[in-house]
């Protein structure tokens, strides 16, 4: 309940601030239209109160339909099959190559390009959006991967919570110290049965450490890469030792964030969306936000997020292109952003007022800027599928310590899905 | 279940003498009640099928356009392994999950089947699980399994069944023996009330003249029950085996395929190709040679159960 | 009960009444494993939240609180919704499955006409086919049909898919009903629909009752083709609300708020069961049950 009542302020306050400025410009006689918005359930905060503050200001209402993530690729497809898209979408940066190779989202390069803050906007979903030298989607929202640490945990075990671990070896350490602590506190945590999960945390791992699973300009799999199997007989390690929770074997990504609630899982990879959730939620848990570190040190990101396009059978592009316009203005960025510790899509919005109270949501924007994303048209079947040769090698090499197996395993699966789509 | 057996035959013999007749007034009637679910089936089962067949030809991205490519993805399939893999595995999961359904049901049956006060009320008991849909009682395993929040480790500890935590989905065995026992607690009741009926039906007399004659309890049953039930046997089967073969929400939901996809059921599979891939062509082509193995397993079921049938 | 004369009859010996105890503690024992899992979730689903997710799982609730039910009013276009869908497109379901399966198995069982057996397998092949498979084919059917994003069109789907259970029930049913009682109604000047509607609908009640029930099970607890078919969530029913709670907003699985969903949608099933199930068993047999 306290949650809806911050919503309305903020409604109401940019309801003010919006109901002059449209007051102040000459009004359209169009008969108003009703926007079909589709977004994923784990978007559903922010979504809902952009949506609710956007129908209180203007004449042209959105409506918003919430879809089960793990389902919303499925929905979407059958739904563009079917000739009946919704009329604007947020996906997911890393589908927007796929679903833009496949004509069906509208081409917005114009109308981006006439943005006056259009250079500001997030690098990584540009470049995401971007399918021969076309833009077909613009940035919606920003995750960019971190270290997220149990500052209590790190005193108790007699570790400086100010000095989170800068590279493997001192995770590693704080991990083994922290999970001395008890039998029911572990080191570290990962969700071992959630592909998206892992190459959202993992990932960043390998970059950090100068190595990539896939070559520059994404046409070939390099998992053979030694820093991939560094990364992985790190993984190995903990949880061979047992610094990690058994459950890290099943977990799909349901208690991707809630494990850490619990106040006993000392660190784990995890979101800008962890910072807002634990502050809200479980305000006794003291956390702290680091970057994800490379073996010997650096440090790297993936930077994750939604997009928000216009499917190619929108009934009402012109008006879907209004309220993107309006999400990435500063107003939205900062009043409905920022505020509510999401991070702004605009790197010149990076630094602002309500991050400055929080150093941690500095520290997450500063991921974002230094973020990577890997950019495929096979990525859902290369990296997200539960079923797929990402998650399958992180099992095989972590659980079962067939290390040298499972990235041969992977690397030929990637080049067999990979040259799907080269041909 | 007699009807099961008789009807084709009887239809057959009719419609080779009238085939060159105009349907009488009569059958115009028969024809006209089962019109509006034929007309169901085929606008809502058939043409679709059709479709499928004709997607099963074609290359055809869910999103893309669709290309034409014969018997293509029929040499895929053939090629695929994890095709083969998630068939053997359906087996697999449909001959172990069988016996158990079967075995407790016809106990719970024979149980519910005594003449005790009360017992209508655990015939209740034991079939309420039928009711939940198998999406929500997979959801409900996956939490009472789960090794921190649920109930049964805790319970297994108290019972100094286990020590420490066991992660059931985590591995192949624990996770199959799970999912089975999630699933033969949704769907045992179900067999239990067909076997249940079909003894309920099964006459007194030969009972009774059984008894006269000495037969003990079990000799009845053996004589007497399991021959005579075998039509009801069968119908039940046929309706768990298909429902085996087609499993997919449990897999779903409680292991995603895992532990390293070694729980992909075929239907699974079709759902990934389908709907994650983006492969429509590919994974109608899987369903059509799925509901061809389907049809001939349940003729011969039928099949092999009506010979024996004596009586 | 039929097989009195196996057990009762001769006196109660000690014997007797311990094996009779044995047979009662066997029962019970079963009935608390079979009914544990629903127990459980519906008392999980009041406990306060915070004690719902505790880690190791906590006893009985301190205190009993809607805490639960009421996060799921929360998301997306609310509970209240969700329901009302779902209860809609059950009832549609219910009703269409009742009346088609009773005139097809009325048709089945007493008529003969041209392909008769084609179209009675026809119908039972409709089980055989994965329904994942042919949910494309089914999306564009009822786009073109303008039936997409309706609840009746969702019914329509769920109908088809009901039919194969529900005509085989009525058919045995029908044909259970004496032969005399239909050619004397006949003789009485009976139409072939006043017939059916006067005098077998009675008889066949148990029957129709059974195909109700699994068309509304169905129904209620179906999400796939409920989520492809609806393209607004104020159309959504209430397994996908459930599916949502299950995926954790942000991968926070919220332990409470599952079981207050896992028992909305288990009750509505068991109550209706409880209420009709004297009909139910009845319905299976085709009415052949001497009670």
């Amino acid at each position: 309940m306290k949650r809806l009542s911050r919503h309305a302020r903020i409604i109401a306050v940019l309801a003010i601030l919006l109901a002059t400025l449209a007051l102040s410009l000459p009004s359209s006689a169009q008969e108003p239209v009703t926007i079909a918005f589709w977004s994923r359930d784990s978007a559903a905060a922010l979504v809902q109160s952009l949506a609710d503050a956007w129908n209180a200001t203007h004449d042209n209402q959105i409506e918003v339909t919430l879809i089960p993530a793990a389902e919303y690729i499925t929905k979407l497809g059958t739904a563009i099959a079917a000739g009946e898209p919704p009329d604007l979408l947020a996906i997911d940066l890393i589908y927007v190559p796929q679903f833009a190779a496949a004509g069906q989202l509208t081409e917005i390069s114009e109308l981006a390009a006439g943005l006056p803050f259009f250079d500001t906007l997030s690098p990584s979903h540009i470049r995401l959006a971007t399918y021969e030298d076309g833009l077909y989607a613009l940035p919606f929202n920003a995750e960019a991967s971190v270290l997220l640490y149990n500052k209590d945990l790190f005193r108790q075990a007699g570790l400086d919570p100010e000095q989170p671990p800068t590279n493997w070896q001192e995770i590693y350490d704080a991990a083994v110290a922290i999970s001395a602590l008890g039998e029911d506190i572990d080191g570290f945590y990962f969700s071992g049965a959630c592909a998206g999960c892992n190459a959202f945390t993992f990932l960043p791992l390998i970059w950090a450490s100068g190595g990539d699973v896939l070559n520059e300009d994404a046409t070939e799999a390099t998992l053979t890469d030694p820093m991939v199997k560094a990364a992985l007989e790190f993984y190995r390690q903990m949880w061979t030792e047992g610094l990690m929770p058994e459950t890290a074997l099943v977990d799909a990504g349901a208690e991707f964030l809630s494990a850490f609630f619990s106040g006993k899982i000392g660190m784990m990879g995890s979101g800008a969306f962890s910072i807002s959730t634990l502050k809200n939620e479980h305000p006794e848990i003291d956390f702290g936000i680091t970057f994800l570190p490379g073996k010997e040190g650096g440090v790297s990101s993936f930077a994750g997020g939604d997009s928000i396009g216009i499917p190619a059978g929108s009934k009402y592009p012109e008006e879907a292109f209004e309220f993107i316009e309006w999400v990435l203005s500063d107003e939205v960025q900062l009043e409905m952003f920022a505020r509510t510790a999401s991070l702004p899509v605009r790197t010149d919005l990076a630094e602002n007022k309500y991050f400055e109270e929080d150093p941690r949501l500095i520290t997450n924007a500063q991921a974002m800027a230094l973020g990577r994303t890997p950019y495929s048209l096979v990525y859902n079947q290369l990296f997200n599928d539960s079923n797929g040769p990402w998650l399958a090698m992180i099992q095989q090499a972590v659980f079962d310590g067939q290390i040298d197996e499972a990235i041969a395993n992977a690397q030929q699966q990637f080049t067999e899905i990979m040259a799907q789509v080269q041909d | 279940m007699e009807t099961l057996r008789n009807r084709p035959a009887e239809t057959a013999v009719k419609m080779r003498n009238r085939a060159w007749r105009l349907p009488s007034r009569r059958q115009l009637a028969g024809l006209f009640f089962v019109l509006p679910a034929v007309t169901f089936t085929l606008l809502f089962f058939i043409i679709p099928l059709l479709m499928t067949i004709w997607m099963s030809l074609h290359d055809w991205p869910l999103i893309g356009t669709p290309s034409f490519i014969g018997s293509g993805n029929y040499d895929t399939l053939a090629a695929d392994r994890q095709f083969w893999t998630s068939l053997g595995f359906t087996i697999r999961y449909t001959l172990l999950v069988t016996p158990p359904i079967f075995i407790l049901a016809f106990v719970l049956a024979l149980l519910v089947n005594l003449p005790l006060r009360g017992v209508g009320l655990f015939r209740t008991a034991y079939f309420i699980p039928v009711v939940i849909g198998l999406g929500a009682s997979s959801l409900l395993w996956v939490w009472l399994l789960n090794d921190r929040v649920g109930p049964f480790n805790t319970i297994l500890r108290q019972l100094n069944l286990l020590q420490g935590s066991l992660v059931w989905l985590g591995s192949f065995d624990t996770a199959l023996f799970a999912i089975i026992v999630s699933v033969v607690w949704k769907t045992v009741g179900f067999t239990m009330v067909l076997l249940l009926t079909g003894m309920q039906a099964i006459p007194q007399e030969i009972y009774q003249a059984a008894m006269v004659d000495g037969a003990s309890y079990l000799g009845r049953l053996r004589h007497i029950t399991l021959p005579l039930l075998r039509p009801t046997i069968a119908l039940a089967l046929v309706l768990s085996v298909i429902g085996s073969f087609l499993a997919f929400d449990q897999f779903y939901i409680m292991t995603r395929g895992g532990p390293r996809n070694q729980t992909i059921t075929v239907v699974y599979w079709i759902f990934n190709n389908s709907f994650t891939y983006f492969k429509m062509g590919y994974g109608a082509a899987l369903s059509l040679v799925l509901m061809g193995f389907l049809v001939i397993l349940s003729m011969l079921q039928l099949r092999l159960l009506h010979r024996e049938i004596s009586y | 009960m039929t097989a009195h004369s196996l057990f009762l009859g001769r006196s109660l010996t000690w014997r007797r009444l311990v094996s009779r105890l044995l047979l009662y503690l066997v029962f019970i024992s079963l009935a608390v494993i079979f009914l544990f899992p629903i127990t459980w979730s519906v008392i999980t689903s009041v406990k306060p939240p915070a004690e719902a997710a505790a880690i190791p799982p906590t006893g009985l609730p301190s205190r009993i609180t809607w805490d639960n039910y009421l996060k799921l009013n929360e998301f997306g276009a609310g509970a209240g919704r969700y329901l009302f869908n779902s209860i809609s497109v059950s009832v549609m379901t219910v009703v269409g499955t009742i009346i088609l399966s009773t005139l097809a198995g009325y048709g089945f069982s007493r008529f003969s006409f041209p392909a008769k057996g084609a179209l009675f397998l026809m119908i039972l092949a409709t089980l055989m086919i994965p329904f994942q498979s042919i949910l494309t084919p089914l999306f564009l059917i009822l786009t073109r049909l303008k039936l997409q994003n309706t609840l009746p069109g969702l019914a329509l789907v769920y109908i088809t898919f009901q039919l194969p259970f529900g005509v085989f029930v009525m058919r045995n049913s029908f044909d259970t009903v004496p032969r005399e009682l239909e050619e004397a109604a006949l003789l009485d000047g009976c139409s072939s629909v006043s017939l059916l509607y006067r005098v077998m609908l009675p008889i066949v009640l148990p029957g129709i009752i059974t195909a109700g029930i699994y068309a509304f099970l169905n129904a209620w607890n179906e999400f796939l083709a409920a989520l492809i078919f609806m393209n607004q969530q104020s159309m959504f029913t209430f397994p996908i609300l459930l599916n949502s709670v299950n995926t954790g907003l942000y991968g926070a699985v919220d332990w409470g708020a599952l079981q207050a969903g896992v028992t909305i949608s288990i009750l509505p099933s068991i109550l209706m069961f409880l209420v009709l199930q004297r009909y139910y068993i009845q319905g299976l047999t085709g009415g052949s049950v001497k009670a």
